[in-house]
């Protein structure tokens, strides 16, 4: 499958390093040394971002932009600059309070509770342009409704049973006046400060996917209504920030995406599309989204790894359903896991390949001056200026190799692992090393995701092979293995586990031996 | 995929073979097979003792007592109630049932007897080894056999050998001992001399009771004659003990005998179901929507939560939906029409209704969940399924509002949070913001 040209022309399969195109390059912002990884999955796909916070950062962005009127537009070329929102007022009260509930106890005369939990939040609330909290008392009867509605919203904060800092808990996207972004707290002044380690930009590149997918129109009406929706939760969410503050972020660095159009891109942006379809009520739906928005973009690292890597087919995921005996189909998943767990290490080293074969390294070679090379690395990957060894171009070349591997193991090597941890695809369940072993919840999401209604089960297995590389069943096990390791019989047995397993979700049923259909349970009518 | 057999426009006829009742099949596979001319044959022989169809033959002993009313009863109860599970036996399935009830024997060659078997067995003393009541379970096959046959994995659901309570164990391992216990002990265990309490029988319950505690597989041994026992049992408690031995406690289905007497039985008859087994049924889908230990059986409580990952428990309250009559709103155990299977049908008003068909694993479901089981601990597959249908509701819900006109207002933001008090009683809380 050929890429088609990225935003960057030149940074593909040849590097002929031709002068970058109008406008700055994009590590003028950043100033990375090797700038490597970034040229072949763009800055950044950040390992310790999980899931929900893909999503919330995506929310801020897509907010924001719908701000300026620029919701998914212009592709999201690059710079992708937007300004969030802090919102402190809001975290201090639901995150940096402690006494709510306690003084609620203690006064019931509701005004004397108020001058005491008013009296204590001027003094020891960080990061807003002045302590008055005060017009709080004009938007509850009592303080008692007050704390009962503390109380509910940290009840729907997102993952809450980590133990970050108050700073970087986020309560549910209700909608635009739930939405902020991730600050620290600075020690000494006091002051919030934007930080890129909860929010890493997976959920910018998010954004600029979904902008570059083929049904963005399509999709743009569900976005909207997820950054500009106004429903009940978002006006109490709404209640509890006072009026007018206009506590917008600077603009900052921006995010990098280099290909113009993937088909990843066009297959994250059909599932939303079909979740979002579904209708479902409340906000039942965003647990599905955030499933699937790390997945892509876990899809999306290993098919460029795969591609850079010199691969013609994206890279195919065996998958077991978890069964208490050591099978086959366990074996060959855990091999299956190895190997794509090595794809994006090799890509990275294939890149260096790629410069040692590209016409700008054979004119330094030609020219015999070792400083030659040093500049066309300096020009290609913004790295050499540390060197001190001999000036010998392989031991300089051996040297980057050894670099970029080292930078690539430390983050984006590890998305594999993380985000498929995250989302229930990988795991070491009754073995000691990780494979692929989807859970019951990522079915179901899948499902919902692939199934308009009702879909006979093998012609499932045969799409989930088709969009996710998921191989199941023995069909697509015998197209993407070597005779001599295929086994009819374990992959059918594999493929009936999961047949039992959607069976007790309600999501399967059996007509008779040769006929099984799965149906969406949102699309069913009647039981 | 709809079960209709014929629909408009369309020149076809569909008959689902499926849908032919297990229970009836049964009883007419039954009467064909025991009114066999061969039988006749058989009692010809005027076989004596140690004989093939003589006093001690098992094949004829069994064939007595699949011909008791007591058996066929319980065995037709049995194959109903995996009608009502939606779990529907072929003939084939059937015909297998009988022929292993009869002919099955647990350590003969091929583990069915053939004539010329029964001489052998008689002499070595392995007559209970072909107990019927085991049999009808495919307790003679091997594992890996049973459960690859239908009728026997569907029978084994209902774990029938594994159930029990203190008062059946205590009759089948100390009857003989205990004053209490021994009319009992002789009626069940003492009388049948084939597969009741035999010497082998006693032999290991002595060893059960007084041996020494190193010797594990003795007791493997007896326990796993228990399992045949109850079985037995099953088959042999009349139906004037029905109640005080509580014969469907060796079941995993507690409320099957309330099922089929009390719940099928009436709406067949055209009759209603009787008020205090809806208030359970309600009582239990209250348990299941909210996610908390409420008590409340009068009326319906429709809640959600505030986002999804607060899915289990949900507080806050959309509607309450009456249970008696009343404005439209009512909720009532009715019999769908097409395949005679009770449902719960919800009434939000005169037009707009959702059914819910119970069957047997529901309704056992949420019997016991309304009894302060928890909903996840009995059936994952139920406890998916109720929240469906909670949905479903509120859908419907979100309807009746549309059409009575009702807007939600623009200015007002207010909830309904349910709160438990003592005994379960819900309360609830108004939660109501300052305009402006």
């Amino acid at each position: 499958m050929p890429l088609s040209p990225g935003v960057w022309p030149g940074v593909l399969p040849g590097l002929p390093f031709l002068a970058s195109p109008p406008g700055p390059h994009p590590n003028r912002d950043h100033g990375i040394e090797l700038w490597l990884d970034e040229q072949i999955w763009g800055h950044r796909l950040w390992d310790t971002q999980s899931p929900w916070l893909v999503f919330l950062e995506f929310l801020n962005v897509a907010d924001a932009c719908h701000r300026q009127e620029q919701l998914l537009g212009h592709d999201a070329l690059y710079p992708l600059r937007y300004r969030p929102r802090q919102r402190m007022f809001l975290r201090n009260i639901l995150f940096n309070s402690d006494d709510v509930a306690r003084i609620a106890e203690e006064q019931h005369d509701s005004r004397r509770a108020w001058e005491t939990w008013l009296a204590h939040i001027q003094d020891t609330a960080l990061g807003v342009p002045h302590g008055e909290f005060g017009y709080l008392r004009n938007r509850f009867h009592s303080f008692a409704d007050f704390a009962q509605t503390v109380h509910l919203m940290r009840g729907v904060a997102v993952e809450r049973e980590s133990n970050k800092r108050w700073s970087s808990r986020f309560v549910f996207p209700f909608g635009p006046h739930a939405l902020y972004v991730d600050v620290g707290i600075s020690p000494t002044t006091g002051q919030p400060t934007r930080q890129y380690i909860n929010f890493g930009r997976s959920g910018e590149l998010l954004y600029a996917m979904l902008a570059r997918a083929a049904s963005r129109d399509a999709l743009l009406p569900y976005v909207r209504e997820m950054v500009a929706g106004t429903n009940q939760w978002d006006r109490l969410v709404a209640s509890l920030q006072p009026d007018g503050e206009d506590d917008q972020e600077r603009e900052s660095t921006s995010c990098y995406l280099p290909y113009l159009r993937h088909p990843v891109f066009d297959g994250l942006a059909c599932d939303w599309l079909a979740i979002c379809r579904l209708q479902l009520p409340s906000f039942d739906g965003y647990p599905h989204l955030v499933t699937l928005g790390a997945l892509h973009l876990l899809r999306y690292h290993l098919w460029v790894a795969a591609t850079w890597a010199g691969r013609v087919t994206p890279p195919s995921l065996l998958c077991e359903i978890v069964t208490v005996k050591k099978t086959l189909v366990r074996e060959l998943s855990l091999q299956s896991y190895g190997q794509n767990d090595g794809l994006s290490t090799h890509a990275v080293e294939q890149f260096v390949e790629r410069i040692r074969g590209s016409d700008a390294w054979k004119n330094a070679k030609e020219s015999g001056a070792f400083v030659r090379h040093r500049e066309v690395l300096q020009e290609a990957v913004w790295w050499g200026v540390d060197y001190e060894g001999a000036n010998d171009p392989e031991q300089l070349l051996a040297e980057l190799k050894q670099a970029a591997r080292k930078g690539h193991q430390q983050h984006t090597a590890q998305l594999h692992r993380g985000y498929g941890r995250e989302i229930g695809l990988v795991s070491r369940r009754g073995t000691t090393r990780y494979r692929y072993a989807p859970t019951d919840q990522l079915m179901k999401t899948l499902l919902l995701a692939t199934v308009e209604h009702r879909m006979e089960y093998t012609e499932f297995l045969a799409h989930l092979f088709a969009k996710y590389g998921l191989v199941i069943g023995d069909g697509e096990a015998e197209r993407v293995l070597p005779a001599d390791e295929f086994d009819r019989k374990a992959f059918q047995a594999n493929a009936r586990r999961l047949e039992q397993r959607l069976a007790s979700l309600g999501l399967l049923r059996r007509l008779s031996d040769a006929c099984a259909y799965v149906e969406n349970p949102y699309r069913r009518e009647g039981t | 995929m709809e079960d209709l057999q014929q629909t408009e426009g369309v020149d076809l006829r569909f008959f689902n073979l499926s849908r032919y009742r297990s229970a009836e099949l049964l009883d007419r596979a039954l009467d064909a097979f025991l009114g066999h001319a061969g039988w006749n044959i058989c009692h010809a022989l005027n076989a004596g003792p140690g004989e093939f169809f003589g006093p001690q033959c098992p094949i004829r002993h069994n064939l007595t007592l699949l011909e008791t009313p007591l058996a066929r009863r319980r065995l037709n109860d049995l194959l109903a109630l995996c009608d009502y599970n939606q779990l529907h036996l072929p003939i084939r399935q059937i015909l297998l049932l009988i022929v292993n009830a009869v002919l099955g024997h647990v350590s003969v060659k091929g583990r069915l007897m053939t004539a010329t078997d029964v001489p052998a067995i008689i002499r070595a003393g392995t007559i209970a080894q072909a107990n019927l009541y085991n049999n009808i379970f495919g307790g003679n096959l091997s594992e890996t056999r049973r459960e690859s046959l239908l009728v026997f994995e569907a029978l084994g659901r209902f774990g029938i050998g594994y159930e029990t309570s203190n008062r059946i164990d205590n009759i089948l391992i100390f009857g003989d001992a205990d004053e209490a216990l021994r009319p009992y002990f002789g009626r069940y265990m003492a009388d049948d001399i084939f597969y009741g309490a035999d010497a082998s029988y006693r032999a290991a319950q002595r060893e059960y009771i007084e041996g020494t505690d190193e010797d594990d597989e003795r007791s493997t041994t007896f326990l796993r004659m228990l399992v045949a026992q109850r079985r037995g049992l099953f088959f042999k408690i009349p139906d004037e003990e029905k109640e005080e031995m509580r014969l469907w406690e060796l079941t995993v289905f507690r409320y099957a005998g309330e099922y089929l007497e009390r719940v099928v039985a009436p709406l067949q008859a055209g009759r209603r179901v009787a008020r205090p087994i809806l208030s359970r049924l309600v009582r239990g889908l209250n348990r299941v929507f909210t996610g908390m230990l409420v008590s409340d059986d009068r009326e319906l409580l429709l809640a959600t939560s505030l986002a999804p990952s607060q899915r289990r428990v949900s507080r806050l309250l959309e509607e309450r939906v009456s249970a008696e009559p009343r404005l439209g709103e009512r909720v009532e155990i009715v019999l769908r029409a097409h395949d005679d299977m009770p449902a719960l049908e919800v009434a939000l008003s005169r037009d707009i209704r959702q059914l819910l068909p119970l069957h047997l694993t529901r309704y056992e479901f949420l019997s016991r969940v309304a009894e302060g089981a928890l909903p996840s601990s009995f059936s994952k597959e139920c406890y998916e399924d109720l929240l469906a249908f909670k949905s479903q509701l509120l859908a419907a819900l979100a309807k009746r509002r549309a059409e009575a006109g009702e807007e939600p207002e623009r200015g007002a933001i207010a909830f309904r949070l349910l709160e438990v008090r003592e005994a379960g009683r819900t309360t609830v809380r108004d939660l109501e913001l300052r305009e402006g």
